[in-house]
């Protein structure tokens, strides 16, 4: 029976073969879109789950419930001591393993000088972790303190081809190059671990540092990831009273204090420590903290739903298309019926027909997807491949990716035509009552998320476009960010500016001790003002940040290097800082900060008030902030504003400039306005992503309607003929078949109006500085539309009335 | 083998019911030859519909081999159908895409015969109706004679007790329709086949044992030949 309903599919696929490829190309993009989307998605939800005992290992954070005044929070940061303690006081708890992540670090061998990372970890964690060893024995590998082992790559890297082990490579550490001895060989990370690294050293190396020391049995001082495996069958996982216990002796009166200072009045402890499952390490951003961002499940679910619709829309053509002539293959349904066919079996068959359809499709799609691929990784920052080893699930998804698409698209019109009742059938009345409404219903929708889409990206694109044409609140052209952060800056900063100075192609130049854009990271102090607690972001500058940035001052005066107070007690702040202390521009200035004392500065003075400036997103209002002049901070960011013209002249003379003071590091910089592009990154590829969704679903929606407006004027061969005979003209005749089509695409943007402007002002809510949704952006969604559909049905239309109606008419 | 009782079929025509068959009735044994006859919109192809349960009475009683075909859901119908019943039909109805051979096969695939079954069978009625060379043919490429033929060879492979069929030669030349009666009249006198026939032309009726006579919805005489 299968082999017969598969030869009879090939014959049907085969005798109508505008249709079919009509199907084959709708249904090989939509199932090319979607297998990419679902690569992407699995990866992510894929994160993490390589590791054998992944159900028993999880990852210590310390929770904290809103309070005085904050939001609750949670940190992945955790004291040293944490680890031996918990395997200390609970039984469950096998083993520990702390990591420190010290991000890059210059690393060099006798070939090769390079900024690998470099995680300090635990002896247990090449025993507990599935990070299998080429070389080495994973028990005593990180033991010795002196000890190092390489990633594959990084072997590869620093020592060519041959075993590294016993070989000794370099590690600056705190300023100094220090010896380490190859122990070991791992196998590269797998790309969805969430733990990271090039070369693993040992923890007890790290604890022993200048930097380390600070944290031994020093529970105040958060730096380290804990990971914990448990004994199976444990419930510590959800144990919260034995871990609050816990909590409570390793940071006694803490709940106390908090309560006598009038901050907490809740019943139980505002903080506890808590256990994440490894496995949800990458989807819980909440939490946080690692080298690889972790996402929002919901982003994951969203990008499918959107594969998903493209996918639909390709099926719906396959629907329509079938419904469209199914009149035509009725007396085979009647004569099937009448020889002994049931209803399933003649439903199974046309299944196989859509089935393997859907079959051919995927072969397609995947060639598809795979030239793709390269595009998405790009717009994503990844690099996935359609790996079966990395994802063994890949296999059955795209299997049962190819099942739905055949069921989705085949079942609706196997259902009507297995249904037709076989006298009417053979007696060819079928009039597919009602199944008109469907077609026209199936082909709105179609319409109606194709428009959507594409005014969704137009709001999008607006939106990004003003993020980028905002004044921040200074000048971000040609400014030039040099990170300095690996150098002695005390000493090479007035070195370079002099050198500089002397640089036709540069106008100024400031520092700062942190960047500004994206992944700046910020500081931020928190004081009682007054008996109120007030939070104000900081900002560590020379006096020529402000000048080279062009900010503007409203009111007192800027740092002056002859002012020896400048460093020690004054600061400027901005108007929301000025608002929230209640003070005007006049009244600003002279105002002292009582209760402040950070960094060895008490009490400091106002001396001036800056604009407003967004150094945060524009996602969020600009917060109270204030400059300090440097004094116990170093200029880690130096500013140089660039003389407009040939950018790269500059850059180049810059660099001279650098290699002649710092020869032995190397020139890294970043333009200001690209770092502050960098907020709106995944705002960007989300338009990207919307934007080609949009693009897709309109031209798979345009390709069903070029099919079923071919079909339509087939039907009517003979009331076209009989219309041009009586003298109708070309341009009546089409306006008679397209009307039709373009009245559904206009009840289409209708509808879609209502819902993308919905969807857009909860994207758009989400940023403190955004557009109004205007109307023409959905007139112009509408109109592309529209244009489309109309080109596409009118080609079919024209060609029918242009056919020779005596010929049309003499074959009936 | 077959009773029908005040059997009764309408349609509805606008408000009010347009009455094919009223009180039709009869009786047929197995092994019989019957023809119906009528003029034109008599119901003729209704009645034959109604008693090869492609269609369903509007009142009365049907019975088949003892079981109340009225009272049975489309299912049950559909299993008796296809276990006892074959049908020719005026206009062939093969399937345009299938083979002979396989517009042969395809009853018995939905009836799940297996495969070595399936060619036996196939093999003796090509043989039968000299129509070996053609099985690979596609109908088009048949005459209306051997079309029917086929229709009738399609009919004969699941080994129906009933042949049901209206007008088999209404389309065929008076040689050809010779040779589709030659086959009904040996079916019926050497294998028992029962077999009813829709028929306008007095010479096919008279290949058959009796003659129903339908007017105004009856069986307005009953005839024996
Ligand atoms: N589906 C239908 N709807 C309405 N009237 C029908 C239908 N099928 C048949 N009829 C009517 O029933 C009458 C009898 O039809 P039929 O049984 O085919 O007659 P016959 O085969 O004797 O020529 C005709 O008048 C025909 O118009
Ligand atoms: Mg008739």
């Amino acid at each position: 029976m299968l082999k017969t309903n598969l030869l009879i599919a090939l014959r049907s696929l085969w005798k109508n073969k505008a249709i079919t490829a009509i199907n084959i190309v709708g249904l090989s993009l939509g199932m090319a879109c979607f297998s990419l989307l679902m690569l992407h998605v699995n990866d992510e939800f894929s994160f993490d789950r390589f590791h054998v005992n992944k159900e028993r290992i999880y990852r210590v954070y310390r929770h904290i419930l809103p309070y005085n005044g904050k939001e609750a929070s949670s940190d992945p940061y955790l004291p040293m001591p944490l680890g031996p303690a918990m395997q200390a006081d609970f039984p469950d708890v096998l083993n520990y393993v702390r990591l420190c992540d010290w991000g890059e670090q210059y690393v060099r061998s006798a070939r090769l000088l390079a900024k690998p990372r470099v995680l300090y970890a635990d002896a247990r964690f090449l025993t507990v972790l599935a990070f299998p060893l080429l070389y080495g024995d994973p028990q005593t590998a990180l033991s010795d303190p002196n000890s190092v082992v390489l990633t594959e790559q990084a072997a590869l890297d620093y020592f060519g081809e041959q075993n590294p082990t016993g070989k000794t490579l370099e590690i600056k550490v705190a300023d100094v190059f220090e010896p380490f001895v190859v122990s070991g060989v791992v196998r590269n990370p797998p790309p969805n671990s969430s733990i990271r690294f090039d070369f693993l050293a040992s923890f007890e190396r790290h604890a022993a540092s200048k930097y380390g020391k600070r944290g031994v049995n020093n529970w105040n001082r958060s730096a380290y990831f804990t990971l914990v495996e448990l004994k199976p069958g444990s419930g510590l996982a959800s144990d919260s009273a034995r871990l609050q216990q816990f909590y409570n002796k390793y940071h006694p009166g803490e709940t106390e204090e908090a309560r006598s200072a009038g901050q907490w009045a809740g019943a139980g402890d505002p903080t506890n420590y808590r256990l994440q499952a490894l496995t949800d390490w990458h989807t819980q951003p909440e939490i946080g903290g690692g080298a690889v961002a972790p996402v929002n499940p919901k982003y994951g679910w969203i990008l499918l739903g959107l594969g998903g619709l493209v996918l639909l829309i390709a099926c719906i053509n396959f629907t329509t298309l079938s419904i469209g002539r199914s009149a035509g293959r009725a007396r085979e349904v009647g004569v099937r019926k009448v020889i002994g066919a049931r209803r399933g079996q003649l439903a199974a068959q046309f299944l196989t027909e859509s089935l393997l359809l859907s079959g051919i499709s995927m072969l397609l799609a995947f060639v598809l997807a795979k030239t793709f691929l390269p595009a998405l990784n790009e717009l994503t920052d990844k690099q996935l491949r359609f790996d079966f080893q990395l994802y063994p699930e890949l296999g059955w998804m795209l299997t049962g990716l190819t099942l739905l698409t055949g069921l989705l698209a085949g079942i609706y019109p196997a259902l009507v035509q297995s249904g037709f009742r076989p006298l009417e059938a053979l007696r060819s009345k079928i009039r597919l009552s009602g199944s008109g409404l469907f077609t026209k219903s199936l082909v709105t929708f179609q319409f109606v998320l194709s428009v959507g889409l594409i005014a969704c990206t137009l709001i999008m694109l607006r939106q990004l476009h003003f993020l980028q044409q905002k004044n921040p609140g200074f000048n971000k052209e040609n400014v030039l960010i040099v990170d300095a952060s690996d150098a002695d800056t005390r000493r090479i900063y007035p070195l370079f500016k002099a050198a500089l100075a002397a640089n036709p192609a540069v106008e100024g130049v400031g520092a700062s001790e942190l960047s500004l854009g994206a992944d700046a990271g910020w500081s931020r102090s928190g004081f009682e003002y007054e008996g109120q607690h007030k939070e104000v972001f900081e900002y560590f500058i020379d006096p020529d940040y402000m000048t080279v940035l062009n900010m503007d001052l409203l009111s007192g005066r800027p740092f002056d290097y002859a002012v020896s107070a400048d460093t020690t007690q004054s600061v400027i702040i901005n108007e929301a800082m000025m608002h929230d202390f209640g003070w005007t521009p006049a009244s600003a200035p002279g105002q002292v900060l009582k209760g402040y004392s950070e960094s060895g500065k008490k009490d400091p003075v106002v001396i001036g008030v800056v604009r407003d400036f967004n150094f945060l997103s524009l996602h969020k209002e600009v917060k109270p902030m204030m400059f300090h002049m440097f004094n116990g901070y170093q200029p880690y960011q130096f500013f140089v504003r660039l003389r407009p013209g040939d950018l790269s002249e500059g850059i180049a003379a810059i660099e001279k400039n650098w290699l002649a003071i710092e020869p032995d590091l190397p020139f890294r910089y970043h333009f200001l306005d690209d770092n502050l592009a960098r907020f709106y990154k995944t705002e960007a590829r989300w338009s990207t992503i919307t934007g080609y969704a949009g693009g897709l679903a309109v031209m798979l929606a345009a390709l069903g309607l070029f099919g079923l407006a071919a079909l339509a004027a087939q039907k009517r061969t003979k009331e076209i003929g009989i219309r041009k005979v009586l003298g109708a003209s070309v341009a009546g005749i089409t306006r008679l078949l397209a009307g039709d089509f373009l009245r559904l695409v206009l009840l289409a943007i209708v509808l879609a109006t209502p819902v993308a402007w919905y969807l857009m002002q909860l994207w758009l809510a989400d940023f403190a500085y955004r557009i109004e949704i205007s109307w023409w952006t959905f007139a112009v969604a509408g109109l592309m539309a529209i244009a489309i559909a109309f080109l596409t049905v009118s080609f079919q239309s024209i060609r029918a009335a242009l056919a020779d109606p005596v010929r049309s008419l003499r074959s009936e | 083998m077959i009773e029908f009782k005040d059997i009764e079929r309408y349609y509805d025509a606008g408000a009010v019911k347009s009455y094919v068959l009223r009180y039709a009735s009869a009786r047929i044994g197995e092994g019989e030859f019957v023809s119906i006859m009528g003029p034109s919109g008599a119901g003729k192809s209704t009645l034959l519909h109604i008693l090869g349960m492609l269609d369903e009475p509007t009142a009365g009683e049907y019975w088949f081999l003892g079981e109340p075909v009225h009272k049975f859901n489309e299912r049950r119908r559909t299993e008796l159908y296809q276990q006892y019943i074959g049908f020719v039909f005026q206009a062939y109805h093969l399937i345009d895409d299938l083979t002979v051979y396989e517009n042969l096969e395809t009853p018995l695939l939905y009836k799940k015969v297996p495969s070595a079954e399936r060619k036996s069978r196939i093999a003796d009625l090509l043989d039968r109706f000299n129509m070996v060379a053609k099985k690979d043919l596609f109908p088009s490429q048949l005459s209306g004679g051997q079309q029917q033929l086929v229709g009738v060879a399609r009919a004969l492979i699941g080994r129906p007790k009933l042949i049901l069929a209206d007008e088999p030669t209404g389309n065929l030349q008076s040689p050809q329709a010779r040779e589709i009666m030659d086959i009904f009249r040996q079916l019926n006198r050497d294998e028992g086949v029962t077999i009813i026939q829709v028929t306008h032309s007095d010479t096919n009726a008279r290949y058959g044992s009796r003659i129903l006579h339908l007017l105004d919805g009856k069986v307005e005489r009953d005839e024996k030949i």
